[in-house]
């Protein structure tokens, strides 16, 4: 068997040993799908309450934020990787891993799959319940072309999960500041209301990050918003962040490991 | 400083046996596990914990090393399995150490760590086994054999479906030696093994122990001083102030 199908084969048991864990809390989805619903009524309401600037109809906007909720359940799952690391260093199960030929790098970066596919899943849920219970209205015309859309996004959004795992194997600490990091992108991100709102400086932190970009692409394809860049530049500056984050999060993570296992500090938790 | 040097005649073939899991290009004299010039200090206004450790571990032959809670027995092993790193010296398999080639010393090397920890609370036996199989890159064609061979080994059978944080300590202790011994490491280290264990388990301990002499493995067993020891071993060595001394 090849050296990259054993990877493979272990890649897919982390996976699969993630799905496991999530299938024996058996409320953990429907608690979830609940959490989504009350956010939806939640901004169905508002959205029928307030008029919104630069937004035609109250359905516009709820169509707006719709996408914004889909992809903060993204966001959660990025950075709630972190966690799933600290919960490993508790257990003695990370340490385990770094142990086994497998590594403690492909091992984060693995751990990583089941939370994605499941915020994927969720997201799809979101949107579902949007269309069915709210009357939501998708631009079913490029809706298949959001999903290679959210696997890019989601892989300029996983190096800060990745960097915020090497933090936490550095500090032992899960949630340095990822609460913090979440709210600030919901806002500099437009994930709730358009970043023109913002003032000028907030702005420029709109620029400086993908997600951004991701959320203008996404909300083009799944409900016809307009674009303020051209689809090939939101596309471009989402994948130059993957490129470039990616293996510079990986880089920091090697580093957070290694810095561990020098100074005798990866054994603590 | 004095060297602090020990070293275990081989009884087995040496590394001709060890042949399909040695690397190719390796020195003649390369021992399946050796520490070298080892030192370890975790403050700096405390005498190190390992001060310039010698030892070499060659295969077919088993070595305990004891000593008193707190002196040093973990982080040795830890060094040894590539855990962490020691602050002066070598511990390297084969000649190589774990951060020249980390994927092949962790095939070669296995640890299991003091405690309880390790086990994903929520798994069955089943799933924990195959999942550690897979983590060790057992080929896929042999992981259910593997598995099966272990949970017979292990007398994990009764157990196999049963979620770990449903067992009892000694149960749990017996997962964690399978996973240990379940992708048939060259090198075994052993941190107070008998934890927890009642007789049952410790007989299959013993068992797996032979099984690994028998094909030319090599085993590092540390434990306090004054455990009840009923197997033999080649060597019997105490850390006492980070140094090895003969027992």
């Amino acid at each position: 068997m090849s050296e990259i199908a054993l990877s493979g084969s272990a890649f897919m048991a982390v996976v699969r040993r993630d799905l496991h864990v999530f299938l024996s809390y058996r409320t953990r989805l429907v608690s979830q799908v609940l959490t989504s619903v009350f956010s939806l009524t939640l901004f169905y309401y508002v959205s029928r309450m307030v008029t919104v600037n630069g937004f035609g109809s109250p359905d516009e906007y709820f169509g707006f934020v719709v996408v914004g909720i889909a992809l903060v359940s993204v966001l959660y799952s990025c950075f709630s990787i972190s966690e799933t690391v600290r919960g490993e260093l508790i257990a003695g199960t990370f340490e385990r891993m770094l142990l086994s030929p497998f590594g403690g790098v492909r091992g984060v970066l693995a751990m990583t799959v089941f939370p994605l596919a499941y915020a994927f899943v969720l997201a799809a849920i979101t949107l579902g319940l949007g269309c069915v219970v709210f009357g939501l209205q998708l631009h079913w015309a490029t809706v298949p072309f959001a999903i290679p859309a959210m696997v890019l996004a989601l892989l300029a959004f996983l190096p800060f999960g990745i960097f915020f795992s090497a933090l936490t194997i550095a500090t032992k600490q899960g949630s340095v500041g990822t609460s913090w990091v979440i709210a600030l992108i919901s806002i500099v991100g437009g994930l709730y209301f358009p970043v023109a709102l913002l003032p000028g400086w907030a702005q420029v932190a709109a620029e400086v990050q993908p997600f951004t970009p991701a959320t203008e692409m996404l909300r083009h394809l799944l409900v016809g918003s307009p674009l303020t860049t051209p689809l090939a530049e939101a596309i471009a500056k989402v994948a130059a962040f993957a490129v470039v984050l990616l293996p510079a999060s990986l880089y920091i993570l090697h580093r957070a490991i290694r810095f561990g296992q020098r100074r005798g500090t990866i054994i603590e938790y | 400083m004095s060297r602090n040097a020990l070293q275990l005649s081989p009884q087995a073939d040496g590394l001709e046996q060890a042949a399909p899991a040695a690397p190719s290009s390796v020195p003649a004299d390369a021992m399946p596990l050796a520490l070298r010039g080892v030192s370890k200090r975790w403050r700096k206004d405390l005498p190190p914990v390992l001060e310039d450790v010698d030892l070499d571990i060659d295969l077919g032959t088993s070595t305990w090393i004891g000593g008193r809670n707190g002196v040093g027995k973990t982080t040795l092993l830890r060094i040894a399995a590539g855990l962490i790193d020691p602050d002066q010296g070598r511990a390297q398999a084969w000649g190589f150490t774990a951060a020249e080639r980390r994927q092949r010393y962790q095939q070669l090397i296995a640890l299991l760590p003091a405690g309880d920890r390790g086990l994903y609370a929520r798994l069955t036996v089943r799933r924990q086994l195959t999942f550690w199989a897979r983590i060790a890159m057992v080929d896929r064609s042999a992981v259910a054999g593997v598995v099966e061979e272990a949970i017979d080994a292990f007398a994990l059978r009764e157990l196999e479906d049963r979620r770990v944080d449903r067992m009892s300590m000694g149960q749990r202790q017996r997962v964690r030696i399978a996973m240990t011994f379940l992708a048939k490491p060259e090198v075994v280290l052993l941190d107070e093994p008998l934890t927890s264990l009642d007789s049952e388990g410790a007989a299959i301990l013993d068992r797996a122990i032979g099984e690994l002499l028998d094909r030319g493995g090599a085993l590092l067993w540390c434990s306090p001083e004054g455990e009840r020891l009923d197997r033999q071993f080649d060597a019997k060595l105490m850390l006492d102030r980070g140094r090895l001394v003969p027992a």
